[in-house]
């Protein structure tokens, strides 16, 4: 009885001591997902009022702040590249040959019409940089037991205050992911899946971005190929090169 | 000269209801010019006066990054003014934000005012004693197109100084009924010391409404006066002038026809009493003036007259104002519900001049014949 | 007898010239003012129907709910065949294209990099189609401030504070940058052939106007177009017609369908409905006063006829015809001359108001500022009460004023009548 006691408060409690430390298993998470280098190609399909579309690109991207992205199809896409240095981003347009630097409230236009920004594209500090973690809870998602992440912004410059994330506690990547305003409102909703194991580690193959004050089905983005620590040369991330 | 007055006063009475029939006429020409004319200065003064109590006070003092036709530059278009500046001052601070009705998204300007503050109509006290956490007032457009009402709440969303996003429910606590849209569309007003708390943007401020008449020159700040504020309002008045007056040219015209009409039957029918005239001495200058009096004459009737029935009217109407229904407000022009006529002594001394002048002419005209009349067979009545 | 009295009015011209000349003034100034009243009280409605309404205007349902966010991604699809099935079906309106769009217009330096970008307002229609009238529809030519209006495809125009504030120069290149139908991000160059300003500060920054097919190919609207702007061809906005339109239109409408073409009319949007009915009752109510000043005119006009001619019926009566008689003929010629003055009026006066409905009058000049936005057109409008407005104070206040002077006849003895002739 005395112990049946202790396991029901123990329960209650939250059994806080049980939990891994939560830096841990972001790290654990980082080794899953971070590279050195990458590159994928990917599609991406956005949901609309009146019809739905699918984006296919080829994207490389090398640590956090240098990415270069080329649009393949559909036919209205296709050329058009994306580079991303640090925290300006420049967009090149085969039809027009310009080149032409986003900046500003630009950023905060959606990226091909989907549920997301440039500038949340653009996040680029690792999360342990910008949010203190810490494991609130466990949780079973789709018959796979998470840990349930709390992460809190420790400096100002950050587009979401907190965060959420449900992080698989077997194979260490996020299923699911929470962004919240400083009210505690929940903004956006991303959703993992496909998890496979790919050159030694896990990895969500395909993600659904959803912002939640908006009317919707979000936006899939569905990686098809993706190769980690290649060898890209320099130059690919050089305002040279989108104009090739 | 005066002869002539009294003369032209005595055929005129003489010739009983024709007069009173030109004169009628003539009369209805000047107080429609009065009514017109009144109308739209009253408009004039009506849409200054909204614009001056909605939006312009004495005048802005405007950040220079901002401009109000590009919501773009609302982004960095604002700043701190020195304590030494802000005598008179009410500040404004805007920011973009969305709100969130019915699963939809609308971006709109979040303003924030200082409350307390009397130099803008915006009924700022419900702010003030509200309890809510983020109360808000609203226009009647803003209200209608987003379908909100009092006490609605609903979902803002806005970015804080570094960029993080926050999101709150707001408390409808008023709407509002303005005349001027560039105050309404597509905004939220809410005290500014809750924007800056939201925000942390302590002290900051987009733009001032000056409630003294004097500029206030800080570098880094624009100040527009009120005069420079409200010239494209009245280019729009004076537009409106241009086109009404065509409408009581023309009705001047049909009243001076009338006249020309009388003029030429009464010179061809008194042609013995012109021969008179002369034959008694009188120049044929003075017999021109003469008859050029009594046509002229017929204005001083249309005023009489016209004081009769106008100036009740005219009095009436200025008091009661002319209802306008709610029209488009898109062209940034301010119309009110009711419009209240305003005869100033200019428009009232210009239309009497008007008509007086242009009765004399037009009187004069056909008069000239007499100058060509042989006085014998005039006096005979033979026909010339 | 009638015939008699005709001939008695062509050729005794001082009989009958002048009152008919008056008459025939008299009238074609009420009907030109009526028609002119009618056109400039419209003036609002008829700047939000150049501008934003057309007199019927043709959406998808989905766009309609949000026009306030010009939504292209629900805009109309398949305009071409649209606009030919309206343009067949009911000729007497013009049908045009328009779309407008928001997006970003960024100026290049020598290397093809961003020297600077704003935000942009864009307008597109059918310009370089000379049929389609929208060049004098929104006054563009009279606007332009430099530069000529696009003669080619790739050209626009962009307001002239913009062009100021992005030292844009006639001539220069820039690029658009925005959102397709799809939400796709687009690029296309254009050379500004000009620059242009309304005069209304928030029309003229940001604006980019250009011929509606470039925009269709940037914004992926193939075919497509957020609206079609009917405007019927009298150059005025009627309300019974557009009704019947609308109806017409509609009536195929599939409920189901929030992207079907739904037809719109003037009066149903930007709250024009209480103005229009505001706009006719003080039309009618400024019509009814002129119609009565000309009444009270010509009245006079028929009692100096019949004064006039007191000589005449004295010799008349001297000679023994009967007082009825002579009456008699008096009111018939006052009849004879009330409608030959009255037709001759009344097409003068239609005359003008269709030139000054059609062709207007530009009093641009006459104003400080020429590049107003407000109307500088003045403009009448032709309703079928035109037709017989003037026969009000060109025939029936003419007759009866001839009628009251003839009752001088019977008063007049007729010996009192040969001592006035003198003899």
């Amino acid at each position: 009885m005395k112990s049946l006691l202790v396991i029901v408060f123990s329960l209650i409690i939250g059994g806080g001591g049980d939990f891994p430390d939560a830096n841990e298993i972001l790290k654990k998470v980082d080794e899953n997902l971070m590279s050195k280098n990458r590159i994928t190609e990917s599609k991406m399909v956005i949901y609309g009022r009146r019809n739905s579309r699918t984006v296919t690109s080829k994207g490389y991207s090398e640590g956090d702040t240098k990415s270069f992205t080329e649009y393949l199809s559909p036919e209205r896409e296709k050329g058009t590249k994306m580079l991303k240095l640090e925290d300006r981003l420049w967009i090149y347009s085969p039809s027009t040959d310009r080149t032409i630097q986003l900046s500003g409230h630009m950023l905060r236009q959606s990226v091909m019409g989907s549920d997301l920004s440039y500038e949340d594209m653009m996040e680029d500090r690792e999360l342990t940089e910008i949010y203190n973690a810490k494991v609130i809870g466990e949780e079973t998602i789709e018959d796979r037991k998470v840990w349930i992440l709390e992460l809190t912004a420790k400096v100002d410059d950050v587009s979401y205050e907190s965060r959420k994330s449900w992080i698989d506690q077997e194979r260490y990547v996020p299923l699911k992911e929470e962004l919240y305003a400083k009210s505690g409102q929940l903004l956006k909703r991303i959703t993992l899946s496909q998890v496979e194991r790919l050159d030694g580690r896990w990895f969500p193959k395909k993600m659904n971005y959803k912002d939640m004050l908006k009317d919707g089905k979000g936006t899939d983005f569905i990686i098809e190929k993706i190769e980690f620590d290649a060898d890209i040369p320099d130059y690919i991330f050089s305002k040279a090169s989108l104009k090739k | 000269m005066i002869l002539a007055f009294q003369l032209a006063y005595r055929n005129l009475m003489g010739a009983g209801l024709r007069t009173w029939l030109n004169a009628a006429v003539l009369s209805f020409a000047f107080v429609v010019i009065l009514f017109f004319n009144g109308l739209l200065d009253g408009w004039n003064q009506q849409a200054k006066r909204d614009n001056i109590e909605w939006e312009y006070g004495k005048g802005q003092l405007i950040h220079t990054d901002y401009d109000p036709f590009d919501p773009f530059s609302v982004q960095d278009g604002h700043g701190i003014l020195p304590t030494s500046a802000k005598e008179n001052l009410v500040p404004i601070l805007i920011r973009q934000a969305s709100v969130y009705p019915e699963g939809r998204m609308l971006s709109i300007s979040l303003k924030g005012i200082e409350v307390p503050q009397e130099i803008l109509g915006l009924p700022t006290d419900l702010l003030e004693n509200s309890k809510a956490d983020i109360p808000t007032i609203i226009g009647k457009r803003m209200a209608t197109s987003a379908n909100l009402k009092v006490n609605d709440e609903l979902l803002l969303r806005w970015r804080d100084k570094n960029g993080t996003f926050d999101a709150k429910n707001v408390t409808i606590v008023g709407i509002f009924d303005s005349n001027v849209p560039t105050i309404d569309n597509g905004q939220f007003w809410i005290p500014i010391k809750k924007l800056w708390e939201m925000t942390g943007m302590e002290g900051h401020a987009t733009m001032f409404i000056s409630e003294a008449d004097q500029p206030v020159d800080v570098p880094g700040w624009n100040f527009r006066s009120q005069e420079d504020l409200l010239r494209e309002l009245s280019e729009i008045i004076e537009m409106k002038k241009a086109s009404s007056s065509i409408m009581y040219i023309l009705l001047l015209a049909i009243a001076l026809l009338a006249i020309f009409d009388t003029q030429v039957l009464s010179i061809f029918r008194r042609q013995k009493e012109i021969g008179t005239y002369i034959s008694l001495g009188m120049t044929r200058q003075q017999v021109v003036g003469l008859f050029t009096v009594e046509g002229g004459m017929y204005s001083i009737f249309a005023m009489v007259l016209g004081c009769a029935y106008g100036i009740p009217l005219l009095l009436y109407l200025s008091a009661t104002g002319i209802g306008i229904p709610e029209a488009s407000q898109n062209m940034g022009v301010s119309l009110a519900d009711r419009i209240y006529p305003v005869y100033g002594i200019v428009l009232i001394l210009g239309t009497i001049a008007l008509v007086v002048i242009s009765a004399t002419i037009v009187s004069y005209l056909p008069a000239r014949k007499i100058a060509k009349m042989d006085p014998v067979n005039a006096i005979k009545g033979k026909l010339q | 007898m009638i015939e008699f009295l005709l001939k008695g009015i062509l050729r005794d011209k001082s009989r009958s010239l002048l009152p008919i000349i008056i008459v025939t003034i008299g009238v074609s100034l009420t009907v030109m003012l009526s028609g002119y009243i009618r056109g400039a009280m419209g003036d609002i409605t008829d700047q939000n129907a150049r501008f934003e309404t057309g007199h019927v205007k043709v959406v998808t349902r989905a766009y309609h709910e949000n026009m306030d966010q010009l939504p292209i991604d629900l805009a109309l699809l398949g305009v071409d065949s649209l606009q030919e099935v309206l343009s067949t079906k009911y000729p007497d309106v013009q049908w045009v294209k328009r779309t407008r769009f928001g997006g970003l217009i960024d100026v290049p330096d020598e290397n093809g990099e961003t020297k600077g970008q704003g935000p942009a307002a864009g307008m597109s229609l059918q310009l370089l189609d000379d049929k389609s009238g929208e060049i004098d529809r929104l006054n563009i030519a009279s606007s332009l401030v430099k530069g000529n209006l696009p003669t080619k495809r790739g050209e626009a125009l962009i307001g002239d504070d913009f062009a100021h504030k992005l030292q844009i120069e006639t001539g220069d290149e820039i690029t658009y940058v925005g959102s397709t139908m799809n939400g796709s991000m687009t690029f296309k160059n254009f050379v500004v052939s000009g620059t242009i300003r309304f005069g209304v500060a928030a029309m003229d920054r940001g604006t980019i106007i250009a011929d509606i097919a470039d925009v269709q190919e940037m914004l992926d609207l193939f075919d497509g177009s957020s609206e079609i702007l009917g405007y019927f061809n009298e150059g005025v906005y009627n309300d019974d017609k557009a009704k019947t339109l609308k109806a017409d239109f509609n009536q195929n409408l599939d409920a189901a369908d929030e992207f079907a073409p739904m037809m719109l009319t003037l009066k149903e949007q930007n709250n024009l409905a209480s103005y229009l009915d505001y706009v006719d009752l003080y039309s009618a109510f400024f019509v009814g006063i002129f119609v009565m000043a000309m009444s009270i005119v010509l009245w006079n006009t028929g009692l100096l006829g019949g004064l006039r001619r007191y000589q005449e019926f004295g010799i008349r009566l001297a000679l023994g015809e009967a007082k009825n008689q002579i009456y008699k003929t008096l009111i018939l010629e006052a009849i004879l001359i009330g409608v030959i003055g009255s037709v001759i009026g009344t097409a003068i006066g239609l005359g003008i108001t269709f030139y000054m409905q059609y062709e207007g009058i530009d009093i641009s000049e006459m104003l400080n500022n020429s590049t107003m936005l407000m109307p500088t057109i003045l403009r009448s409008k032709f309703t079928p009460d035109l037709l017989y407005i003037g026969f009000i104070p060109g025939l029936i206040a003419m007759v009866i004023g001839n009628a009251l002077s003839g009752i001088g006849i019977y008063k007049r003895e007729t010996a009192v009548l040969f001592k006035e002739l003198e003899v």
